[in-house]
């Protein structure tokens, strides 16, 4: 491991009376991966936004390749080779790879833009990194993996040195975690500098040289990944032990009653023949790789799309679903795996983003009663330990796992029976993650059934009672948890079709 | 857990939202208001200020049903052709002779109310059910209303000349002027509260607002997000119908040409009262105070210019209103701006343990 390259030291942050950086320290070597890890909230991308000029420092020094540095904003920090891979990516779709890559110093010849040079120099990146991508593809084309990787390599074609990656990984799929792993390695034997920000131990483990944990905007401790156990990091940051452990046995009685049955569910190429049953009380997981159709099985019964053909039964009836309104009058609701795009109204309220589906329960004489219906949401919000100042706050001001939380209440108020939870636990820390678990598994105490779509299979062997496997658009599989393991769902998951 | 000692029951919030701004464009008014007195002081006549009170009426009824639009997220450009529009065609249906006379004009407020209505609803479906972007649907029923209606006047009319509505009589005694009392701010008053309800008291306003923040939220909570959008666009075709019938009162002879525009002065006063322009928050009593500040310029400004400067102050008053518009956006995106920089990480609460 090199020399090194950053050095952040005592570093301060005030945001309008939160002190959000309290006398931060952080360092980072050439050619070494440094996990930055601690909860949603615990100052992460706060720091990081110091480090890249976004938010101006209030006190504490930055010292970068040997020289003390204050970036005014972030042009300046890319200039000096600092580029920052953001969590929910920022890239144009419509342009191709090569104009993305090249975007804000295109190659002009004769004062036109040289779309074709453009693209042979990032046909030349991409092979120097050994990604297989077609720079004149449209951006939007490519799966959140490949896209990724045109960020990391347009990060890598500036000249950068210290590359920060703030949760890569959350969008991708098992294989491509792989690929990234290997760029990674790849950079750091060419001496990059990574900080790496993530929620999942297993890739901490694998990925990282040393971790720095945060708690709360303040500094708790750096140490070598290989000295310590997950349990320890996981300790130091929330200050207590979580560990999820597979589920061994089904919880949900073999006898319960079965409360939703579809029956050869199709919808365009995303879903063939798909049939499943729900009973009363029970977590049914549905494992797959990405794109193998398992939030179109969602969407579909939920009315969502169109669905072209299948049958519903709910409570042995057969039931018409052709928009979410009639899901929803039948007891179904469904928590998005996108809860920005599909779920939330971030500039609304708590109240309102709690009571947004049942507000037909607190219309009195035609008006709405808007101080019940914020007692309701309080209370539905108390009960989930949403945490939120006030009822008033804006949605955008929560964390991720307070906003899954909201959603949460929203269909309790509605007082929904099956609940659709696709990916749970994205985006969302690992102390709300065990929340998230813990009131999932209350909800089926309660008798609700629970659809959930995971990408992460300890989650998905955790939290069900069965599994549905799903590849391509078929289900491939179908287990009890007892005798479900990660290499049985995995060789399900991609057993694709043969023709 | 008791209601009464529930962390998350703190403060509360009253009824009316944005209540900074409103002071902010109150000050305006107020300062505009000066500066017009000192150029002018016939600004504070009597004369004058019934003037701008008959002027604002037409205009604030159009800017409250559009903000119901602007709400959702989207624009109705159609509302002026379709108040003017709708005048028209109602006048040609119950003329005899050159003018409509006493005893067929009762039949005029149907037939503009329907008409509004029904440019409503081929609004609401064009934009909820056939997915055409507000701005494109509505530009074509402006153009689409305005044609169709003239057209159908012609046929009906057989003569060039202007529609002409009674200009005395019972329609003026409700529109506009009881004896000598402006009685068309009264509707605005009684139209403002009932909006205020309408938007922020039921289940319509509470949908248009979620519609406007996040549609496919919306729709997936299980709301019927088409239905409340046609909805949203019959109250504002209603309301340009409803303007008609203060306009007409106000401005018995009607001329083809005119009405053009209104539809932007009618937008312009929802964006100067505050109401999002991306839609997901309104706020009702701005969009009053936004039509209040254009009439304060126009009329300000016909004032101010009937000096014998040489200048045309309707031009005037163009250029002015687009300053004021483009300004006072700004400034809505500007606090915004501020707003999302106070960003609040993790709020302590007691709630967990």
């Amino acid at each position: 491991m090199g020399e090194t390259i950053l050095k952040m030291q005592g570093i301060e942050k005030h945001f309008s009376g939160v002190h959000a950086l309290k006398s931060v320290n952080f360092d980072l070597r050439a050619g070494e991966v440094h996990a930055l890890m601690g909860e949603n909230g615990a100052g992460k991308s706060t720091l990081i936004k110091v480090l890249c000029g976004i938010h101006k420092k209030d006190g504490g020094t930055i010292e970068y390749l040997g020289k003390e540095v204050s970036f005014h904003n972030i042009g300046e920090s890319q200039d000096a080779g600092i580029s920052v891979i953001h969590q929910e990516l920022n890239m144009m779709n419509h342009l191709t790879v090569a104009q993305n890559m090249f975007i804000g110093r295109e190659f002009m010849k004769n004062g036109l833009i040289d779309d074709k040079a453009m693209e042979a120099e990032a046909q030349r990146q991409f092979d120097k990194m050994g990604v297989k991508i077609n720079p004149a593809a449209k951006l939007g084309d490519l799966t959140v993996g490949k896209q990724q990787m045109v960020e990391i390599t347009k990060a890598i074609s500036r000249d950068c040195k210290l590359l920060v990656l703030d949760e890569p990984t959350a969008a991708l799929t098992l294989p491509e975690v792989e690929e990234l792993f290997k760029i990674m390695n790849e950079l750091r034997d060419k001496g990059i500098g990574m900080i790496y920000i993530s929620h999942r131990m297993d890739e901490i483990n694998r990925i990282s040289d040393r971790v720095t944990v945060m708690r709360d905007g303040e500094y708790v401790g750096t140490v070598n990944t290989a000295e310590v156990t997950k349990d320890d990091i996981v300790k130091m940051m929330v200050g207590r032990v979580i560990m999820g452990e597979q589920k061994t046995c089904s919880t949900c009685p073999a006898d319960a009653d079965v409360i939703l049955e579809v029956k050869h569910l199709n919808a365009g190429k995303e879903v063939k023949d798909v049939s499943f049953q729900l009973r009363r009380g029970e977590i049914l997981g549905f494992a797959g790789l990405m794109g193998a159709g398992r939030t179109e099985v969602a969407r579909a019964l939920y009315g969502a799309d169109r669905r072209q053909t299948g049958e519903i039964y709910i409570n042995g009836k057969k039931t018409k679903i052709k928009t979410p309104e009639q899901a929803v009058k039948n007891g179904i609701c469904y928590l998005s795996e996108d809860r920005k795009r599909y779920g939330l109204m971030l500039d609304k309220s708590v109240t309102d983003n709690s009571a947004i589906a049942s507000v037909d329960d607190f219309i009195q004489g035609g008006l709405i009663n808007d101080k019940k219906m914020r007692n309701m949401s309080a209370e539905a919000n108390a009960k989930l330990r949403t945490k939120t100042p006030s009822m008033e706050q804006l949605l955008k001001n929560l964390s991720g796992g307070n906003q899954q939380k909201v959603i949460i209440a929203r269909w309790l108020m509605k007082n929904s029976d099956i609940f659709i939870f696709d990916e749970p636990t994205r985006g969302i820390d690992v102390g709300a993650k065990s929340e998230i678990y813990t009131l999932m598994d209350e909800l089926v105490k309660q008798g609700k059934s629970i659809i959930m779509i995971s990408s992460e299979l300890p989650e998905v062997l955790r939290m069900s009672d069965r599994i549905i496997v799903m590849c391509e658009g078929r289900k491939t599989g179908e287990l009890d948890i007892s005798e479900a393991t990660q290499e049985n769902i995995m060789q399900l998951a991609t057993m694709r079709e043969e023709n | 857990m008791n209601n009464t000692k529930n962390p998350l029951l703190k403060k509360k919030n009253g009824l009316l939202a944005g209540g900074t701004q409103n002071l902010v464009i109150i000050l305006a008014a107020v300062v505009l208001f000066a500066v017009f007195y000192l150029i002018n002081p016939g600004f504070a006549s009597k004369g004058n200020l019934l003037t701008m009170t008959k002027a604002l009426v037409p205009y604030a009824i159009l800017s409250l049903g559009v903000t119901f639009v602007i709400a959702t997220g989207g624009i109705d450009l159609s509302i002026g052709t379709v108040c003017f529009g709708s005048a028209v065609l109602a006048g040609a249906l119950c003329k005899t002779g050159v003018s409509v006379d006493e005893g067929t004009l009762w039949l005029t407020i149907p037939i503009i109310l329907v008409t509004g209505l029904i440019f409503g609803l081929i609004n609401g479906f064009l934009v909820a059910k056939c997915k055409i972007a507000p701005f494109i649907a509505t530009l074509g029923s402006m153009l689409f209303s305005r044609g169709l209606t003239a057209v159908v006047a012609e046929a009906v009319r057989e003569t060039s000349s202007a529609i002409k509505y009674p200009s005395t009589g019972w329609f003026q005694k409700i529109f506009t002027n009881y004896n000598g009392f402006p009685i068309g701010i009264v509707w605005v008053i009684v139209l403002t509260a009932i909006c205020m309800v309408v938007m922020y008291k039921t289940k319509i306003g509470r949908y248009i607002l979620a519609i406007g923040s996040n549609e496919e939220a919306a729709r997936l909570s299980g709301i019927n997000t088409d239905k409340y959008k046609i909805i949203a666009y019959v109250i504002c075709g209603i309301f340009a119908s409803l303007a008609a019938l203060f306009y007409v009162a106000a401005n018995p002879s009607l001329n083809l040409a005119a009405g053009n525009g209104m539809e932007l002065d009618a937008v312009a006063g929802v964006y100067i009262g505050g109401t999002s322009t991306t839609g997901g928050s309104a706020t009702i009593i701005g969009t009053i105070l936004g039509s209040m500040i254009l009439v304060i310029i126009r009329q300000g400004l016909n004032l101010a210019m009937s000096g014998g400067v040489g200048i045309s102050a309707t031009n005037i008053t163009f250029a002015v209103t687009g300053i004021i518009v483009v300004g006072a956006v700004m400034l809505d995106v500007l606090k915004k701006k501020n707003a999302n920089k106070v960003k609040i990480e993790t709020p302590k609460t007691p709630a967990n343990k």
